[in-house]
């Protein structure tokens, strides 16, 4: 494979996938020059990582974990990101155009911004639980057990309940 | 609200993102074309210059320590004592140093979320480590301008008692904080203090995340 091909296979990968990236972002920086720091994180970690995927596996879990791992990482790095930030004034991610809200949209965007006030490894979870994915697939993810899975999400689910009955009422 | 409430709230609230979500190609290619990578090397090379500068200090050790060896005479033997010891233990700090910036900077990533999680705040808790090895240099300051010619024959016992005090408790302050600063004592606010010069508001973040990821683990 040349270098250039392969940069076109990644730049369709990231294509087809690139939900999964704004979710990831979105959930952890509210910042928007963060966000775009972020995104470029992510996207430099994948394409190092690239080279050496594992086509047994799929891409949606390979770019989970970096992603998720990038992210959670994120506070920590906070000056270092500082430090490399993009020159770029545009983010990697755009949105074509302002979606118009409607309540269950404003409902959504208290679910996002619940989930972005829980602690950094809850988030993740939540977030694999709120794409559907089974609890197999978050225990790998994650590297934790189908139990732990289950229960985290029973506790969490219990919260945001909670929360939103606070909000609505 | 119901159960599956959440996972539709989610999907509603991203479908039209979905629709509307645009990459922006050429960033991308950028991104990840040599430019990125030079100013991530740039910024592995700014957080080298610690390290470059240890290796000057070093090399200045060495200079003086080689210069006393190959000019050896009994009455330096407590300077070269001294000195070779403050050399092997910034040479032990350095390699730690070195060691685990070169750890952190190949890290795979693509590993499940809790183990890489806990080996990046492993090490960064890490810097505790370097800083109790650095400090068990301190009695040796207090004793390599001694010369055998004149110590302890030619001085009074006022002078060898004062000597022997310092000494000893530089001695004493190195093992008390070398035993003391430790990562089960970031509680104590005297250890967090002394730590806080060396990035010690970044370790007490990494002890709590790494506090968190234990009872995320544990369920």
């Amino acid at each position: 494979m040349t270098p250039g091909n392969q940069q076109d296979i990644f730049i369709s990968t990231i294509e087809a996938h690139k939900g999964i990236l704004y979710k990831i972002v979105n959930t952890y920086c509210k910042d928007e020059e963060d966000r775009k720091d972020l995104s470029q994180e992510i996207v430099i970690k994948l394409w190092k990582s690239f080279e050496s995927f594992d086509p047994r596996f799929r891409y949606s879990t390979w770019m989970y974990k970096i992603a998720l791992n990038v992210a959670i990482s994120h506070y920590r790095k906070e000056k270092r990101r500082k430090n490399i930030s993009s020159p770029y004034p545009e983010s990697i991610f755009n949105l074509s155009d302002t979606p118009v809200e409607s309540q269950t949209e404003i409902h959504g965007s208290f679910l996002s911004r619940f989930i972005s006030q829980l602690k950094e490894l809850d988030k993740a979870l939540m977030l694999l639980y709120l794409e559907e994915k089974s609890h197999k697939e978050i225990a790998e993810i994650l590297g934790i057990t189908e139990t732990n899975v289950a229960t985290r999400i029973g506790r969490i689910k219990v919260v945001l309940k909670q929360k939103f009955s606070q909000t609505i009422t | 609200m119901e159960e599956t409430n959440f996972i539709l709230l989610w999907k509603e609230q991203y479908e039209k993102i979905d629709q509307s979500l645009v990459i922006n190609k050429r960033l991308l290619k950028e991104s990840i074309s040599q430019k990125a990578e030079s100013q991530l090397q740039s910024l592995i090379r700014s957080k080298a210059i610690g390290a470059v500068i240890a290796v000057l200090y070093l090399v200045l050790l060495g200079i003086v320590l080689s210069y006393a060896i190959l000019n050896y005479s009994p009455t330096a033997i407590y300077f070269i004592m001294s000195i070779g010891s403050i050399f092997l233990i910034n040479v032990k700090a350095l390699h730690d140093y070195i060691k685990h910036l070169v750890w952190a900077n190949n890290i795979d990533y693509n590993g499940d979320v809790v183990a890489i999680q806990q080996k990046l705040t492993r090490l960064q808790l890490s810097i505790a480590n370097h800083i109790r090895v650095m400090f068990l240099q301190l009695p040796f300051w207090t004793t390599f301008y001694l010369s055998s010619e004149w110590f302890p024959a030619e001085m009074g016992w006022r002078y060898i008692v004062f000597q022997i005090f310092l000494t000893g408790s530089f001695a004493y302050l190195a093992y008390f904080l070398f035993r003391n600063l430790t990562l089960a004592n970031l509680n104590k606010k005297w250890v967090r203090s002394l730590l806080s010069g060396a990035g010690g508001k970044k370790v007490m973040k990494a002890l709590a995340f790494y506090q968190e990821i234990e009872s995320f683990k544990a369920g």
